[in-house]
């Protein structure tokens, strides 16, 4: 059958379909979140005192410095797309590593925060934040849970790229073929819209 | 309508059974990328879960002809739970999509194979990996599971019993559910043969298209609220903790989002094998095949805003109750519009009795009663009498398996011959068909009885003015087991003494009844060209 | 099929430099908005706009749905904003209602 069945994939390599497929896929991702928004709001709605004096215990800094290098994350992989439709190779692996590098400094800075704030005795079910009033347990288990979420998409997007590169690196992925790293980077972009929401949603409540 | 010309003579015919590809022996299977292979795996595997859950559910009914003699209470509610895990995520929400929709979509569109062959493949791997980790949590921690197969919170946060690896086993099927819709939507935009327009394609693949529309909408909200329940064990997080601010309520409301929707992906696909028989043994083409079409795709968007109705007693807003109460009315109305079609298509048409047939025309006796049972208990005053009793199991048996069950046994029927190129005896799968109605009937109508009377679900005993109307239940039961197994043994014998069956038996104008039986590996020799829509029979008999 | 990737026309560099500008200036913009708004009420739909907005752009330029010719890509972000939109409306039929009637 071989020989049948590879022409069968040959039809199948469809461009369009290939996006297609991603974009179903980035869907069902944003319901998956969109699922802890129903929730949020929920709670929100419900304690919104409680919510804003616990966000004013994020770091807002820290916050806007990752939006910022998200932002940025998502701009080098779009240009290492491109990069890699015009043939740039090398141009392309470049951006490739500095998108993973912000990344990975993404979730250092997330990792950071994390750690102040547990150290502070405010995790998931601590003495020091069931003492607190309801909304604050409520917020805290949200952020915990919606920016772990988010952290655990970054690290698999990093992970997906490390592939994409030494895909590249073997020519696998070149000038006439780069649908899995557009794909990879439609991932990356969706990963970067949830965080557009998740930030003021969290460090901005006024 | 594939050519009978060159090509043949220089690729001899073989079917997908004999070309066992790369690998060979079981590999051949459990590696294959053919989307016919990958429709028998999942075949083998719902069929064998519809059975564990049918013993299940033969134990319970065991119980209720003698309670306190057989089982103590807590085996009793794993039972329940597990027979509606296993039956609900495992057999009623895969089975069509996965095994009929894999194997006759492409075909039906003049494919070759799905858009994904490998994430195909990988849908089946994680359909496995749930369902064995599911398996495990029966065995596994604290006992099986027994909150029900809502897993409701704050029970499912605090009883000692395995609900985590049971939570995350659910939550590896809905990944498995979501990738075969993206599979089954992508293949039906962009591999449809030249001329497949959408107003000529078979209504079973608008049904399945449909119903994948849903199951990549909506899983992922059980997946996300599975995910929470799993973090409220772990790290007790309070989501839906009460103690901590939590809202129970609002998990109902996630867990329905997903969960009403998924009586519509269970349903939706049923109708679709319904409304593309039917024409076939009424040789006449579909009453209305837009009005079917659309009202699909209508059942699957209203249905999905209709989650409200299972919580009318759980202390929702009174606002809540009777939007979601006026919704619930709504989707009546597609779904009436379908029955309408399919009995308008029956009138004057050349009805030839075959089994297939048979199966639908109890699908829409059952699938009437189920509805309009629905309705019943879908208007708030009725509904506060009529919730958690045995009214509701009774109601939604007479949907899932008087609708979706006998729709998937039509199936069965209808595309046998296609399959596995022989034919069952077609008087046996008769007999057995009348006993399972009977059967059925005389079980779930006892049930619709018994909670008109007051009979709590998911007890384990009941007071003594019941007795009567639960022995008639378990006596149907026995009854439709048997059918049950007559009708399996029929198809089973089939498989292996069956005549050998022709390449259209039926007489379909469809695209899968024009290529041999079984079908050769890449289903067309050459992609056909389609003029004409699905229930041409005319031109058929024209081209001979 | 091969042929079909190469047909793209590739987004030049500076577009994409433009939109990521425009990006970190609607974060600026969203973070002093959202200190300075009395009432509070209206600060989640300002925020709300504003990272809206932001989506658009990445949606539109980096994940090029603008470009993209088929039905389907256009039909995708407002189903999935719709369908959004039902669950959290109607369960705030709830959220929003409960105790008011009773």
């Amino acid at each position: 059958m071989d020989e049948a069945k590879e022409a069968v994939f040959e039809e199948a390599r469809d461009y369009t379909g290939a996006k297609l497929g991603m974009w179903l896929f980035i869907l069902s991702e944003l319901l998956l979140f969109g699922g802890m928004f129903i929730l949020y709001s929920g709670y929100r709605y419900k304690n919104p005192a409680d919510f804003h004096h616990a966000s004013r215990e994020l770091e807002v800094v820290l916050g806007t410095l990752n939006t910022i290098i998200l932002l940025t994350s998502s701009l080098s992989v779009a240009t290492s797309i491109a990069a890699i439709q015009k043939g740039q190779r090398k141009l392309s692996m470049v951006l490739l590593m500095a998108t993973m590098a912000l990344g990975l400094l993404f979730l250092a800075n997330k990792g950071f925060e994390w750690g102040t704030k547990i150290e502070h005795g405010i995790y998931p079910n601590s003495p020091t934040l069931l003492a607190r009033s309801k909304g604050e347990i409520l917020f805290f288990g949200l952020y915990y849970v919606m920016t772990g979420l988010h952290g655990l998409h970054v690290l698999v997007g990093v992970c997906v790229f490390s592939v994409m590169l030494i895909l590249i690196a073997k020519g696998t992925l070149n000038q006439m073929r780069f649908v899995p790293l557009e794909n990879a980077g439609l991932y990356w972009h969706l990963v970067d819209i949830i965080w557009i929401f998740l930030y003021p949603l969290f460090y901005l409540i006024t | 309508m594939t050519s009978t010309g060159a090509m043949e003579s220089i690729r001899p015919r073989i079917s997908f059974y004999e070309d066992h590809g790369k690998y060979r022996g079981i590999l051949s299977w459990i590696l294959t990328l053919d989307h016919k292979r990958i429709g028998l795996l999942y075949f083998i595997f719902v069929m064998a879960f519809f059975f564990s859950g049918v013993v299940l559910g033969f134990f319970m009914r065991l119980q209720m002809l003698a309670p306190g003699t057989i089982m103590k209470p807590q085996t009793y509610n794993s039972l329940f739970t597990l027979h509606g895990i296993i039956m609900i995520f495992l057999v009623v929400i895969p089975a069509i999509p996965t095994i009929f929709g894999n194997f006759f979509l492409p075909i039906q569109i003049g494919a070759r194979d799905v858009a994904f062959p490998r994430i195909n493949l990988l849908s089946w791997w994680l359909y496995i990996t749930g369902a064995i980790i599911v398996v495990i949590s029966v065995f596994t921690g604290g006992g099986p599971p027994d909150t029900g197969w809502t897993f409701y919170a704050p029970y499912s946060l605090r009883t000692t019993v395995n609900v985590p690896l049971a939570v995350f086993g659910v939550f590896i099927l809905g990944m498995s559910s979501i990738l075969t819709g993206i599979n089954l939507v992508t293949t039906t935009h962009r591999l449809r043969a030249p001329g497949m327009t959408w107003n000529r394609l078979p209504l079973f693949v608008w049904a399945i298209y449909s119903t994948s529309w849903v199951q990549i909408l909506v899983t992922p909200v059980i997946g996300i609220t599975l995910i929470l329940i799993i973090m409220e064990r772990f790290f007790g997080v309070g989501v839906f903790d009460p103690a901590k601010g939590g809202d129970p309520i609002l998990y109902q409301h996630m867990f329905w989002i997903y969960s009403h929707p998924a009586t519509y992906i269970m349903i939706l696909p049923a109708m679709g094998v319904i409304s593309d028989v039917v024409p076939v043994f009424a040789r006449k083409r579909i009453f209305g095949y837009m009005a079917i079409a659309i009202s699909g795709v209508a059942i699957a968007a209203v249905g999905s805003l209709v989650w409200g109705h299972h919580m009318f007693v759980s202390g929702q807003s009174d606002f809540a109750d009777i939007l979601f109460s006026l919704l619930t009315f709504l989707v009546a109305i597609p779904s009436a519009i379908k029955v309408f079609n399919w009995v308008a298509t029956l009138y004057k048409g050349s009805i030839v009795i075959e089994p297939p047939l048979l199966f639908c025309l109890a699908f829409i006796f059952l699938f009437s009663i189920g509805g309009l049972t629905g309705l019943i208990q879908g208007a708030l005053a009725p509904n506060m009498h009529l919730h958690d009793t045995y009214w509701i199991p009774g109601h939604f048996h007479y949907i899932i398996f008087g609708g979706m069950g006998f729709g998937l046994f039509a199936a069965f029927h209808y595309w046998f011959p296609k399959m596995f190129g022989r034919m069952y005896n077609r008087k046996m799968a008769m007999r057995a068909w009348a006993v399972m109605l009977v059967g059925f009937n005389i079980f779930y109508f006892s049930m619709l009885l018994l909670g008109w009377e007051g009979m709590p679900r998911r007890y384990y005993d009941y007071l003594p003015q019941f007795r009567s109307l639960h022995l008639t239940a378990t006596f149907g039961s026995w009854i439709l087991i048997a059918g049950l197994i007559l009708m399996f043994a029929n198809l089973f014998r089939g498989l292996f003494k069956g005549e050998k069956a022709e390449d259209n038996p039926w007489g379909g104008a469809t695209l899968e009844w024009q290529i041999p039986s079984p079908p050769p590996t890449e289903n067309f020799e050459k992609i056909p060209g389609i003029r004409h829509g699905p229930h041409d029979f005319k031109e058929l008999e024209n081209n001979g | 099929m091969e042929n079909r990737e190469v047909k793209i026309h590739p987004v030049k560099y500076r577009t994409y430099v433009f939109v990521w500008m425009g990006l970190v200036i609607l974060t600026g913009l969203t973070y002093t908005v959202a200190v300075g708004i009395h009432p509070a009420g209206w600060a989640i739909f300002v925020a709300l706009a504003i990272a809206g907005t932001k989506s658009g752009l990445v949606l539109n330029y980096f994940m090029h749905l603008k470009s993209e010719r088929l039905v389907i890509f256009k039909v995708i972000i407002p189903l999935v904003m719709a369908v959004f939109l039902v669950f959290i409306l109607l369960t705030f039929s709830d959220v929003a209602f409960r105790g008011v009637v009773k």
